[in-house]
């Protein structure tokens, strides 16, 4: 008799989602869409790391009965080109490599002086200056490495070095933004603090919103004089008190608990959160009136929230993406929330700098808006 | 100020191929109490949405108080209470009332007519208790509440007494009638008969056509019938072999 009553139960629950064809679609189709972003992703070829060499060395004449004069210099970045094919070098003048860094175009300078080659020879070790970006903390784990194994090449191949005794080789390294304390956490903490904000309040309006729907409070406030833009705006408002204590306790949390290292104001990145949270509260509304029950809405949770971390740059850089992606991942209101919260966070960047990215995250929240408005009022007057 | 409340000019509303309003025409006075009645699917509910303001017919006009529907300005003036409890579980029942006092406009006086409102439905001791807490009855006494803390001009009520206790439902039907001396105006759909001979004028509704209306007396008396239903069936025959 159980069996009966199990059996009844679960085909009960078959057939009432075969009667349910849009949760249906979802299941299907989220999935697919998620995968096919994410395998191209994933296949993407590792992102190089892009090193200027400013090589001012003018080499060293070794004593007599050796092999001459030497430049340490140039075998060095010889023996570091072919050292890892991720690593894209290119020889430059330092004030052309200097622009890059600043842009960001690049990941480090190396710039080897003058007298790099005769140091070499005079002390018995090398010391590298290396000059890093900063953003991206692996840039330094992958270089750091190579540029020493480089080095101990280019001594080995000189007889007149004493290689019984170990070269001291040291890396002189400065970084533009960023320290050497900074690892991966700090350079995803921000993209972290942004995906949180949004899928939270996202997740948490479109439930509420589907809620009010399927109560029909939302009729019957519709019967009221309330207009449709103040019931968007009046959600807004509630549900950013929440958003901001949220944003605020992930904020906090991160620097103090994590201890994840930042050096812009605070401030700043909270303005970046409140953008992105509002924006998320209109999104949520608009897409929660595509659902008719919480399977569906349930089923957006994954496109949306997975869709956006994907491509809005957090792990893999938008330069590197398939053609066919990249415009998309300028659609991603994440994506511009990523570029402002690194630069205040890791490069710290002021209001004013991050404006553009600012200005971005202000037109969605008011498209979105706009957007919600108009859907709940079509919904409303059907 | 013009005669009547509610002026519904030949509506027609479709739903894919459903055609739930056909051609449907009513005029209802100020301050009385009109019955909407008929089966389930003969179009009561669309006629409600359309006069509130929540439809767009497809054809026809939908006048209230004077001016053409929907008018935003217009709603805080009106009352509905819908056919579902259509409440906020997680608020109190004091907390809900204030809230579609303050969507009416209703914010300095609002503690006074939310107290008063609970005094008629008889609600005044749960005031602070959550919506969930209650039974299905008193959910029901509280959304009729919420229809009118804010002394509407134009009340209309889908099913307002399912779930409510006889010796309650006189006390509201009560004080509808009251409020038809003070000039309000009801609108009351209901499946329940002996509550439609309550009402000033009655319509029946049928597969969203408006099959008959008058008084009770006048509808007896035109069908020849002795009891309201009857006199629906007798009106539903007519309008079939007509058609």
């Amino acid at each position: 008799m159980a069996a009966i009553r199990i059996a009844t139960l679960a085909r009960r629950v078959i057939l009432q989602l075969l009667a349910d064809r849009r949760t249906l679609a979802l299941i299907l189709i989220v999935p697919i869409l998620v995968l096919t972003i994410a395998g191209a992703l994933i296949r993407l070829e590792p992102q190089g790391v892009r090193v200027a060499v400013v090589l001012d060395d003018t080499g060293v004449t070794l004593p007599v009965g050796s092999r001459g004069a030497v430049n340490l210099g140039e075998r060095l970045v010889a023996g570091l080109s072919g050292l890892n094919e991720h690593l894209a070098i290119e020889r430059m003048e330092p004030d052309t490599a200097a622009a890059l860094l600043e842009a960001g175009e690049i990941d480090a300078i190396v710039r080897l002086p003058a007298d790099f080659s005769a140091q070499a020879v005079r002390t018995r070790s090398l010391t590298i200056p290396v000059v890093y970006e900063g953003s991206n903390p692996a840039v330094a784990r992958l270089l750091g490495p190579l540029l020493t194994r480089a080095a101990i090449q280019a001594i080995a191949s000189l007889s007149v070095i004493d290689t019984e005794s170990v070269p001291e080789i040291v890396l002189d390294a400065t970084y533009r933004y960023g320290s050497a304390e900074f690892d991966q956490l700090d350079y995803l903490a921000p993209v972290l603090i942004g995906l949180f904000v949004f899928m939270f309040v996202f997740i948490l309006t479109c439930v509420s919103f589907l809620r009010e729907r399927l109560a029909g409070t939302l009729e019957r406030l519709q019967a009221t004089a309330i207009r449709h833009y103040e019931i968007i705006l009046g959600y807004m408002l509630g549900f950013a008190v929440f958003a901001l204590v949220q944003a605020l306790v992930i904020l906090l949390f991160t620097i103090y608990g994590l201890r994840v290292h930042t050096v812009g104001n605070l401030a700043t990145v909270f303005v970046v959160e409140l953008l992105l949270a509002l924006l998320a509260v209109n999104l949520g509304v608009f897409l929660s009136t595509f659902a008719r029950n919480e399977f569906q809405v349930v089923q957006f949770v994954p496109l949306v929230v997975l869709l956006t971390a994907f491509l809005s740059g957090a792990l893999w850089p938008i330069e590197a993406m398939p053609v066919w992606l990249k415009p998309l991942a300028w659609l991603m209101p994440l994506t511009y929330a990523n570029f402002a919260l690194r630069d205040v966070m890791i490069k710290g960047f002021g209001l004013v700098d991050i404006g553009p990215y600012l200005l971005a995250l202000a037109g969605f929240a008011v498209l979105f808006v706009l957007i919600a408005s108009l859907v709940i009022r079509r919904q409303a007057v059907s | 100020m013009e005669p009547y409340a509610v002026e519904v000019n030949n509506l027609h509303k479709r739903f894919g191929h459903i055609h739930a309003l056909r051609g449907l025409s009513v005029q209802i006075e100020r301050g009385i109490t009109y019955g909407l009645l008929g089966p389930n699917g003969a179009g009561k509910t669309t006629l409600i949405r359309a006069i509130v303001g929540l439809l767009r017919p497809d054809a026809g006009t939908v006048r209230v108080l004077g001016q053409p529907m929907p008018d935003k300005r217009l709603m805080a003036r009106i009352g509905y209470m819908t056919q579902n409890i259509a409440l906020y579980e997680d608020l109190t029942v004091r907390q809900n009332l204030a809230f579609f006092a303050a969507m009416a406009g209703v914010v300095s006086r609002a503690r006074q007519q939310i107290d008063e409102v609970l005094a008629l439905v008889e609600l005044s001791d749960r005031a602070d208790s959550r919506v969930r807490e209650l039974s299905g009855g008193l959910q029901r006494r509280c959304s009729l509440a919420c229809a009118l803390v804010h002394r509407p001009a134009l009340v209309v009520l889908d099913e307002p007494t399912v779930g409510v206790d006889p010796q309650l439902r006189v006390q509201f039907w009560e004080h509808f009638h009251r409020l038809n001396a003070e000039g309000v105006t009801l609108i009351v759909s209901s499946h329940v008969m002996d509550e439609a001979a309550r009402c000033h004028r009655l319509g029946f509704l049928r597969d969203g056509e408006l099959l008959a209306e008058g008084s009770a007396a006048d509808l007896l008396e035109r069908s020849g019938c002795a009891t309201l239903e009857d006199a629906f069936l007798h009106f539903a025959e007519q309008v079939a072999a007509v058609s």
